[in-house]
């Protein structure tokens, strides 16, 4: 995602977003898998714990993106919801490795990234552990529509292309987000992408198109907002 | 499409007016070209402001046509793909139970 955070800071609404939602930051015991964190003069102010909350926190209030993710889910009626006792909830969390989570834009490309997950597994019946298929569909989707391929992270990653590269970019991520949490082979992963990318990369409900940046996130959720309108009148 | 008084344009004429600049600007070009290896056509965008414009004006019947026609052509290209998984109908039994107690923060 291009451009500079917004400046507002994150607000009630936002500490009432983070309870509802689930999401926290915690620290795992493996090592970071991208190097240390950034170290600023006002980091040694906030543990990594601090940082990581007070940045989900500013991604929750402020990141178009994950507005617009969290209003679909809001819409269908899927977020706000009476508890009840009984079981664990397995399925509902997300949960960010504060040890890994360099920045803020990185913060927010993950949060994006797996509110997609939540997204496609609120809407469809998605077999996250026994069809490869539907793991591959959503990893694409992931991919595709969080920032992860944009042509500056990709240059950042030393992967130089431009020509439809992005599709290359979404392609390799997916195998392997999948190798990450499965445990099969490189061929039978790829395989499983190439079978279903042609749909998956051309689904980009919620927002209607690939949203490179903020701006065109804010286009997306401004479209959401005035759905409606729109199918009233088509 | 709905027909008589209560129809009105499916976006705000501002709406076509921001999809078509952001369309051809320099920047939308790069990420377009850098996804679909091909340049954006943008052309579509023009003729509905256009015509949203001219309904604002004239209330043509003319302009609504074309614009539903547009709007609709959007909705089947983005439907065309088959897909991978069922929809719901509702959410998932398990979404609304509580979490596991939290034990490490």
């Amino acid at each position: 995602m291009a451009g500079a955070p917004d400046e507002r800071g994150p607000g009630p609404a936002a500490r009432e977003q983070l309870q509802q939602q689930h999401v926290g930051c915690r620290v795992f015991s493996e090592p970071p898998a991208q190097g240390m964190p950034q170290q600023g003069f006002l980091s040694s102010f906030f543990t990594s714990n601090q940082k990581c909350q007070l940045m989900l926190l500013k991604t929750l209030e402020t990141n178009p993106y994950v507005k617009l993710l969290l209003d679909a889910m809001k819409y269908s009626g899927w977020l706000w919801s009476p508890g009840q006792t009984g079981t664990v909830n397995p399925v509902k969390m997300i949960v960010l490795c504060q040890n890994n989570i360099r920045n803020q834009a990185h913060m927010s490309r993950v949060v994006t990234h797996e509110l997609v997950h939540a997204f496609d597994h609120c809407r469809a019946h998605v077999d996250w552990f026994t069809n490869v298929r539907h793991l591959a569909c959503s990893e694409v989707r992931a991919a595709n529509l969080s920032g992860d391929c944009s042509l500056v992270n990709e240059i950042f990653r030393l992967r130089f292309g431009l020509k439809q590269h992005h599709q290359t970019c979404v392609r390799d991520r997916a195998i392997l987000s999948i190798l990450a949490v499965r445990n099969i082979s490189k061929e039978v992963a790829q395989k499983a992408v190439d079978e279903v990318f042609e749909s998956c990369f051309n689904d980009h409900e919620p927002f209607g198109r690939i949203p490179h940046n903020k701006t065109y996130a804010r286009h997306a959720h401004r479209d959401f907002q005035n759905r409606d309108r729109y199918y009233a009148n088509i | 499409m709905a027909n008589g008084g209560g129809w009105r344009p499916p976006r705000p004429c501002e709406a076509y007016r921001a999809e078509w600049e952001l369309c051809r600007s320099a920047g939308h070009f790069l990420r377009h070209y850098y996804v679909h290896g091909e340049r954006p056509a943008c052309g579509q965008w023009r003729r509905d402001l256009a015509s949203c414009r001219e309904w604002e004006e004239r209330r043509s019947a003319e302009a609504q046509r074309s614009l539903c026609e547009s709007e609709r052509a959007r909705v089947r290209a983005a439907q065309k793909h088959g897909l991978v998984w069922t929809p719901r109908q509702s959410p998932p039994a398990d979404w609304h139970l509580p979490l596991p107690q939290d034990k490490d923060s």
